[in-house]
């Protein structure tokens, strides 16, 4: 039905604005057996695994921290407000202007993007951890380390995992945008470059890719490591 | 173990316990009983060592129990609710609070199931406490409770959210473990039924500011259907008392 649609709307509008499911399908074919596909694909994840990757390594830093001391957690909790209400856009041009233009510009903003929705998951996650748990652990004499491995990180865990789901999908999309401006690779770039040398139906084929590549991360990697970590619940 | 509670008192805003002693020797099963309010789960977690009081003091065999220190004499506690671990199997929440104990990994594994099977939790140990009835729960923290064997078991109200049926049934249980380990247990109820069916101490309080309105011992020498009266009549009026003076006053 949709593919049906379309391809009557493609009829009518030309190739240009609307290419026909035809030659969305020939091009994925193209790219895969000329191994573009696996090309860009690979570095626009290369560049997420660095940036998301390094904001989960410091937000998972920010929730230890606001595990261990109360006045910190209303100071991450704030940052994390401020850097949540700031534009891809801006980290966009200051990166360029930090970094030039090169591959750390989209690194760089994904990394600032991504790292408040992780960060503020799992600060919300300690914040949550039932108190009451951590008196039965007190009263067991159970160290701190004991603690925090036994009760905190547990109870946290849900919450990282989802703040990780939302926050890959973020940087996908993120990093796109962030790959048009001054690299030569990725799948940003080459929607981008398809663009300008008018050919429409790349870029739906690359958005067909991105599109594959959320998917598959979030049913095989997400859904079943949160199925794992809540095998217990009845 | 003898424990004594001498002029413990507790104020929070209002004062809660006005000044409470008694004393339990080894192998004594007591009874806390009271209106809701006033103060026995705050004068159980000051035994435990979980709340400082305001005044007076407790002893266990002639230490001083101070809140957040750790006490010589090993306390175990059955809160009201069963604070499981939900992540972990009944074996590893039991086997959990064994390891400031010292004991390697196969060790409290098999303590945690000798315990566990003490409780009538026997072929559970695999379970999640999320696949099991609260009553299975409740039983599985008594067990993690007398894993430590400890010197003084402490239970605060822990039949209070089971039917009838399930509540005489851990009735039984906990009297049967209390006489095969032969600890010394402190037991918050405001079922006066309960207390005489379990205990061997019943310590009535009085409404707040809590004072010990009646100290019996419940050794066989009073009717029991008679006790279970005169129990009744005490606590009608306390609740109303309490109820008269009003909230914060
Ligand atoms: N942490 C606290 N801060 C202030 N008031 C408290 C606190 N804990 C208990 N109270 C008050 O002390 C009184 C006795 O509470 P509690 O010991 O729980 O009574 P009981 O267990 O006999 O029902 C209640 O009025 C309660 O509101
Ligand atoms: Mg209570």
């Amino acid at each position: 039905m949709i593919v049906a649609a379309w391809w009557l709307l493609s009829l009518r509008y030309g190739a240009y604005v609307l290419p026909s499911p035809v030659a969305v399908v020939s091009g994925l074919r193209d790219i895969v057996t000329s191994g573009e596909i696996w090309k860009h694909t690979a570095a626009s994840l290369a560049r997420i695994a660095v940036g998301f990757g390094g904001a989960v390594v410091v937000a998972l830093l920010l929730g230890l921290v606001a595990f261990l001391s109360r006045l910190a957690r209303g100071v991450v909790h704030d940052v994390l407000a401020v850097l949540n209400s700031t534009s891809v856009f801006v980290w966009i041009v200051i990166s360029i202007i930090w970094f030039g233009l090169s591959n750390w510009a989209p690194i760089f903003t994904t990394f600032m993007i991504t790292l408040p929705v992780v960060a503020s998951n799992i600060v919300e996650g300690v914040a949550s951890v039932d108190r009451r748990l951590l008196e039965m652990g007190d009263v067991y004499h159970l160290s701190g380390r004991r603690k925090f491995t036994a009760i905190v990180v547990p109870s946290t865990l849900p919450y990282l995992v989802a703040g990780m789901k939302v926050g890959f999908g973020l940087a996908l999309k993120v990093s796109v945008v962030a790959e048009i401006f001054g690299v030569t690779s990725g799948i940003g770039y080459v929607m981008n470059y398809s663009r300008e040398i008018l050919a429409t139906q790349m870029v739906f084929v690359w958005a067909l890719v991105m599109i594959a590549v959320m998917t598959v991360t979030d049913k095989l990697v997400f859904d079943t490591v949160s199925r794992r970590l809540t095998r217990w619940r009845a | 173990m003898k424990l004594e509670v001498a002029a413990v008192g507790k104020d929070y805003l209002i004062p809660v316990i006005d000044s409470v002693s008694f004393a339990a020797e080894a192998g004594d099963f007591v009874c806390l009983l009271g209106p809701n309010g006033c103060g026995k789960t705050t004068l159980l977690r000051i035994v435990g060592g979980i709340e400082p009081a305001t005044r007076g003091r407790v002893t266990l065999d002639g230490h001083a129990v101070i809140a957040d220190q750790r006490h010589v004499r090993k306390v175990g506690v059955v809160f009201q609710e069963d604070r499981l671990l939900p992540w972990m199997t009944l074996r590893d929440n039991v086997g959990l609070v064994l390891t400031p104990l010292g004991l390697a990994a196969a060790e409290r594994a098999a303590t945690a199931d000798r315990y566990l099977k003490l409780a009538g939790l026997g072929g559970f140990e695999d379970y999640y406490p999320g696949r099991v009835s609260g009553g299975m729960r409740q039983r599985a923290a008594i067990a993690r409770a007398l894993a430590i064997e400890p010197d003084l078991l402490l239970m605060d109200e822990p039949f209070g959210a089971l039917d009838a049926q399930n509540r005489r049934i851990m009735q039984t249980e906990v009297r049967r473990i209390w006489r095969q380990t032969g600890r010394t247990i402190v037991f918050v109820t405001h079922s006066i039924e309960e207390a005489v069916a379990i205990g061997t101490t019943l310590v009535m309080l009085s409404a707040r500011p809590s004072r010990v309105r009646e100290l019996i011992k419940n050794d066989g020498h009073v009717e029991r259907a008679k006790l279970v009266d005169d129990l009744n009549t005490m606590i009608m009026e306390e609740v109303e008392r309490q109820q008269g003076a009003g909230p914060g006053a």
